[in-house]
């Protein structure tokens, strides 16, 4: 369930607009309380949508930890590689291997071709160079949160004071019953049907 | 993670418990509402101060680095002091984003955006000097980077501090420009579906990049901010460290002194939070921001003045002690005589009245909550920040070793223009950002203000305590709750 969660990914998703049922609520703790019942009972969820960050709602959702850390640590890695190559080549090594350029180590004040101190502010600045950008590209890439992308589906007040739970009535499990006796039990404001995309 | 709200320190958003919707309304109110008469009087000369000194700059390129007041002595004069100072004040910033955050100084979510701003449009206009001290910048602009050439290749120089710090302000801009936007983007989908204008509602569709609010973004999220927060603050700390290398790895009495680091790094913070200050003292006033930028705020930010100011203190006299210590002649000379009484004792005792001497006054609790004080205070720690740089710089350069070569340094209007042209830039930039974008993290501020309701939550219903526990969560521990919060 968990893995789930993360592998259906915007990848898998297909484009077309789909009904999703959703029900708004007023105050964190209802999300909170709301979502894992019905995680726990079975009930299909597809998202929840906050105006902030809840801490617990991936646990309630079931939701694994990001893998994007691993990736930033791959790019620091490509980063300080970037560096170490840059600095090194430029400075040092003569660097023909297919006849692009030529280097050409320049004494400057009787100084070692290769300090490696004075390489180190590059190493730091390029490894988070790399990084950094790299990472929220990433992210950005994955969750397809780009400029002039459409949202996927909007649910009134979810991006001021609405906290919404959306289930997928099309999946295995949804009780359209249980859902709402769900959603009232934790003192739901609207029950909507919301079309949107996966 | 703990969220639970103290209740021995204040609320960071006071005035009760607001709404969430509140929050929202107080924050976006700038965006919707005509710009007030107060924002038109700070937008009209700073716009003017920007055109000004940016034609002067034109025309300095069109005729040439002649038409500064700089000689064969003293080769680096206000340009090289504006850098510095610039990029000093844009240390606030990532400091306040980054390095509070990682702490979990929660204080910071009323501050952080526009101190981030703060932070991209001080470091455009720190940039603009080295790019133009090159007088050729149309030569010098690429003669940073190491591109191939057709001259050997003759590459640059990595044993240079001055190509560490090209690496490390392109580094921190861009960061800093992600790290800003990052934010930003949760922020423009709020106003994006708020907003019932067109023209508002395309522009921001666009700009918010499609964000839902889609809790499998968020977790996602939370993970690449503190990625880039965990990244950002050593850079903060690398970038004028890095600076100060430009110095001390010379050999020019008074800049080749191994402590430069951290004392740039201190002095940096100083001056930055001094700027944050100037600007909040004015924004939370003008734009009805008193419930969220709280007087606690400013306190806490007059308290890191206060600490950062002694650091540079504690600087200035290590320098003195090493002055003398070191058996230097030069340095002595350098410190006891042409700082303390040579031809520009004036300009470094301003610096010691305006960045040691005044901030004392801030270990008093009723100076740190005076507005007028706290104001004026951050205009002193402005004045002297810009002296120090002016000092090390010019007082070091202007008695050279050999005392036929020494020579004095004044300004022309070239230089004071575009110095001004800067100042002009950056007010009319910010100006226009407190007008167009949330200039306080709106989804943050929900979460610090949330806490505050979890506890009265957690005392009054105890079904919600146990929802939580089954949760997996850590259920907030019942406090006693204070009725009145008073800011």
């Amino acid at each position: 369930m968990a893995s789930a969660a993360h592998a259906a990914a915007p990848e898998a998703a297909t484009t077309e607009l789909r009904e999703f049922f959703v029900g708004t609520f007023a105050e964190e703790h209802q999300i909170l309380e709301v979502t894992n019942e019905a995680r726990e009972s079975g009930l299909p969820i597809h998202d929840c949508f906050t105006p902030y960050p809840v801490h617990g709602l991936d646990a309630a959702m079931g939701l694994k930890r990001s893998w994007i850390p691993y990736a930033s640590f791959a790019f620091g890695c490509f980063g300080f590689f970037l560096a170490f190559s840059l600095q090194t080549h430029t400075q040092f090594v003569d660097f023909d291997m297919v006849q692009l350029w030529k280097g050409w180590p320049i004494i400057i004040g009787g100084k070692p071709f290769l300090p490696w101190p004075a390489f180190v502010p590059v190493f730091f600045e390029l490894t988070v160079f790399c990084t950094g950008h790299l990472t929220v590209l990433t992210y950005l890439i994955y969750r397809r949160i780009l400029p002039g992308v459409k949202p996927k589906i909007h649910i009134d007040g979810v991006t001021d004071d609405r906290f919404a739970l959306a289930l997928d009535p099309t999946a295995a499990g949804f009780d359209e019953e249980k859902a709402r006796a769900l959603f009232a039990k934790y003192g739901v404001v609207d029950v909507l049907t919301v079309e949107g995309k996966a | 993670m703990s969220a639970t709200a103290s209740h021995l320190r204040e609320p960071l958003v006071t005035g009760g418990n607001p709404r969430l919707g509140e929050i929202t309304d107080a924050i976006v109110a700038p965006m919707e509402n005509k710009p007030s008469g107060l924002w038109w009087a700070a937008f009209v000369p700073a716009l003017t101060l920007f055109i000004a000194g940016f034609s002067t700059i034109g025309f300095q390129i069109a005729e040439g680095i002649g038409t500064w007041g700089l000689n064969k002595t003293v080769g680096w004069g206000w340009d090289i002091t504006n850098f510095v100072w610039w990029v000093g004040i844009g240390h606030a910033g990532t400091a306040i984003s980054a390095i509070l955050f990682l702490f979990r100084q929660k204080w910071r979510t009323a501050i952080n955006r526009s101190a981030e701003a703060m932070t991209i449009l001080a470091v455009i206009c720190a940039a603009l000097y080295p790019l133009i001290h090159m007088g050729r910048l149309w030569f010098g602009a690429w003669w940073f980077a190491p591109l191939p050439n057709m001259r050997g290749p003759l590459w640059v120089n990595f044993r240079s501090p001055l190509l560490w710090d090209f690496f490390a302000i392109s580094t921190y801009f861009s960061i800093s420009c992600v790290f800003w936007y990052f934010g930003l983007i949760p922020d423009i989908a709020t106003f994006r579906d708020r907003t019932n204008k067109k023209l508002k509602k395309t522009i921001y569709g666009i700009l918010s990049f499609g964000w839902t609010g889609s809790n499998r973004d968020w977790s996602h999220y939370e993970i690449v901010y503190t990625i880039l927060a965990a990244l950002a603050a050593p850079l903060v700390l690398s970038v004028h460290t890095i600076v100060s290398m430009d110095f001390a790895t010379s050999v020019i009495p008074g800049w080749h002194t191994t402590i430069f680091p951290p004392y740039f790094v201190a002095g940096a913070l100083f001056s930055g939070f001094a700027m944050v200050l100037t600007l909040l003292v004015i924004a939370r006033k003008t734009q009805k921001l008193e419930h969220i930028i709280t007087l606690s705020h400013i306190d806490n930010m007059a308290k890191v003045v206060l600490a950062t100011g002694m650091l540079v203190g504690l600087a200035y006299s290590t320098e003195f002690l090493i002055g003398w210590y070191s058996g230097s002649n030069y340095e002595g000379f350098i410190f006891f005589s042409s700082r303390m009484k040579g031809p520009y004792a004036w300009a470094y005792w301003t610096m010691i009245s305006c960045n040691v001497i005044s901030p004392q006054i801030f270990w008093f609790k009723p100076f740190r909550r005076n507005l007028a004080l706290v104001f004026v205070m951050s205009i002193f720690v402005n004045i002297g920040m810009w002296f120090e740089r002016f000092v090390i710089i010019v007082t070091s350069l202007n008695r050279d070793y050999l005392p036929s070569s020494w020579s004095m340094y004044s300004p022309t209007w070239v230089e004071i223009l575009e110095y001004l042209g800067t100042i002009g830039f950056f007010f009319t930039a910010y100006l226009l950002f407190v007008r167009f974008l949330p200039t306080v993290s709106i989804a943050e501020v929900k979460m610090v203000a949330s806490w505050a309701q979890k506890d009265a939550h957690a005392s009054s219903h105890h079904h919600a305590a146990s929802g939580a526990a089954a949760a997996g969560l850590n259920p907030v521990p019942a406090s006693p709750k204070e009725e009145v919060f008073h800011g």
